[in-house]
């Protein structure tokens, strides 16, 4: 038997082996997107493809249609957790995406089955999605996310589900999310309904520190960030942070953009403080700000 | 000459297989030219000159290219409007023919392969996974899905198996895949033009 040969029955074998745990999600209009049956009776899915809470339906591999309701989403991760009551499918096998290398053949699958292959384009490490959701580890897909693939299973040669497929993190990029960051997030959401992020409840603007405020400060930033708005009892407002102060360093970081704002902030255990640097009026000062939890989006 | 080559691994890897199916390949898809000035191309289907193309990019008379570079005129046996398939016949014998499988057989994520003349660029190969099997419409035909990057000039092309054998006859390109008509139901047609059955002649 030829290499081709054998890794065209590897690549048929992968499909079947996961086919059983691949479900279409009926969670918005017109097109369904694909789910992961994780644990039992608990679906993972693309939280962007779940646009309504209510009526949500699954379709097992068998063809059944089954009931779902929603425990819980993050968009900061773009995973949302579904549960039905059916416990008797197939479950996921999962492989470790620490052993994923750049030039793997992985397949991307969608319930029918549905398949797409390709190479993992490259490997990064922990990252920070555009909402502020914290992922393991960057894994850029050299596939097609066909329409509806979403939130399906990004599966090796073995048939293992190492990530979940998405197009909603980013505008051009086929990206997976890993499977050690889908357990994280859906063992949140499974237990609280919402993923707790750390935040300080400041809107801010960046502004270039003038030479004098500049002198006044040991570091060298060039760049500070106003605080144009304080959530009124947010975890700002209770550090006594006020509207025109300038805020330049988190923990000894300095800051420039909200990015660095989250990335200090973000992945902090709420209760936490963190030491910021500020300029008022000119004048330095010190506060410590204890971080708080970013209320759940409201949809 | 060195002791190390006895241990050399000959047996050719992926790269080698590719190759030499694509060379197959190539030995039986010809360049057809239709009337309506597309361009496309046809798999010998048989040694004494049995073409089958698309529908679509011939079914009168048609100009042929074969491999070598032989430029034939091609006349028109038969067609089937609902499969967009067409039989043409050259005068020409010994040719290579394709070795047909069964598309029964295609499984998801199959390894196939398909060559043409994409866009005027004459035995170009690309390959990809069978993407879904089963009717994309209700109604219509069944066709082979495949996760594949084919272009205009692709169509009447052979898609091709891991072990080279022709399971289909590309037929177009839809929402980023590539559509092709199983090789059970072009055998269906080709057995059909014996009866003297074929839909059109």
């Amino acid at each position: 038997m030829s290499v081709l040969l054998s890794l065209s029955n590897d690549l048929a074998g992968a499909v079947e082996r996961v086919r059983g745990a691949v479900v279409a999600v009926n969670a918005r209009p017109r097109l369904p997107s694909t789910g992961v049956h994780w644990r039992p009776g608990i679906i993972v899915t693309a939280d962007h493809t779940v646009r309504s809470d209510e009526d949500i339906t699954i379709v097992a591999a068998d063809g059944r249609t089954l009931a779902a309701s929603l425990v819980g989403r993050d968009p900061g991760t773009d995973l949302a957790v579904l549960r039905v009551q059916d416990t008797d499918l197939p479950l996921a096998d999962l492989g470790d995406p620490g052993s994923l290398k750049v030039g793997h053949i992985v397949l991307a699958v969608g319930h029918g089955p549905r398949a797409s292959w390709g190479v993992v384009s490259a490997l990064g490490g922990r990252w920070r999605t555009w909402r502020g959701g914290e992922i393991d580890q960057l894994v850029r897909l050299d596939l097609t996310l066909y329409p509806g693939f979403s939130g399906g299973p990004l599966v090796d040669v073995q048939g293992r589900v190492v990530g979940i497929n998405t197009s909603g993190l980013s505008r051009q990029l086929e990206l997976a999310i890993p499977v050690s960051t889908m357990a994280r997030v859906a063992d949140e959401l499974i237990d609280k309904g919402h993923v707790s992020r750390g935040f300080l409840g400041v809107g801010l603007q960046p502004a270039r520190l003038p030479e004098a405020f500049r002198r006044r400060l040991d570091g060298a930033s060039e760049i500070g960030l106003i605080v144009v708005n304080v959530q009124p009892d947010g975890p700002a407002a209770k550090a006594g942070l006020l509207l025109g102060d300038v805020l330049v360093t988190l923990d000894g970081a300095p800051v420039g953009t909200t990015e660095d704002v989250q990335a200090v902030v973000g992945a902090r255990r709420v209760g936490s403080t963190v030491t910021a640097t500020i300029l008022r009026a000119g004048a330095p000062a010190e506060m410590s700000i204890t971080v708080g939890e970013r209320p759940p989006r409201r949809r | 000459m060195s002791g190390d080559s006895e241990t050399h691994d000959i047996r050719p890897g992926i790269g080698g297989h590719l190759t030499a199916i694509t060379a197959r390949l190539r030995r039986i898809t010809v360049q057809v030219h239709g009337s309506s000035a597309s361009a496309g191309s046809g798999v010998i289907w048989t040694s004494n000159g049995l073409i089958v193309t698309n529908a679509h990019v011939a079914r009168g008379r048609a100009g042929v290219v074969l491999p070598g570079g032989r430029a034939l005129e091609a006349r028109g046996l038969a067609w089937d409007p609902e499969h967009d398939l067409a039989a043409l016949a050259i005068d020409a014998d010994g040719l290579s023919a394709a070795d047909v499988g069964d598309s029964d057989g295609l499984r998801v994520g199959d390894l196939v392969v398909a060559v043409g003349n994409p866009l005027g660029l004459t035995g170009a190969v690309t390959a990809g996974v069978i993407h879904a099997i089963g009717p994309r419409r209700l109604a219509g035909p069944s066709f082979i899905q495949a996760d594949l990057r084919l272009a205009p000039g692709n169509s009447g092309g052979p898609l091709a198996d891991a072990r080279g054998r022709v399971i289909g006859i590309n037929a177009m390109i839809a929402g980023g895949l590539a559509l092709a008509l199983p090789s059970n139901v072009v055998a269906r047609f080709v057995a059909s033009l014996r009866q003297g059955a074929a839909p059109v002649s």
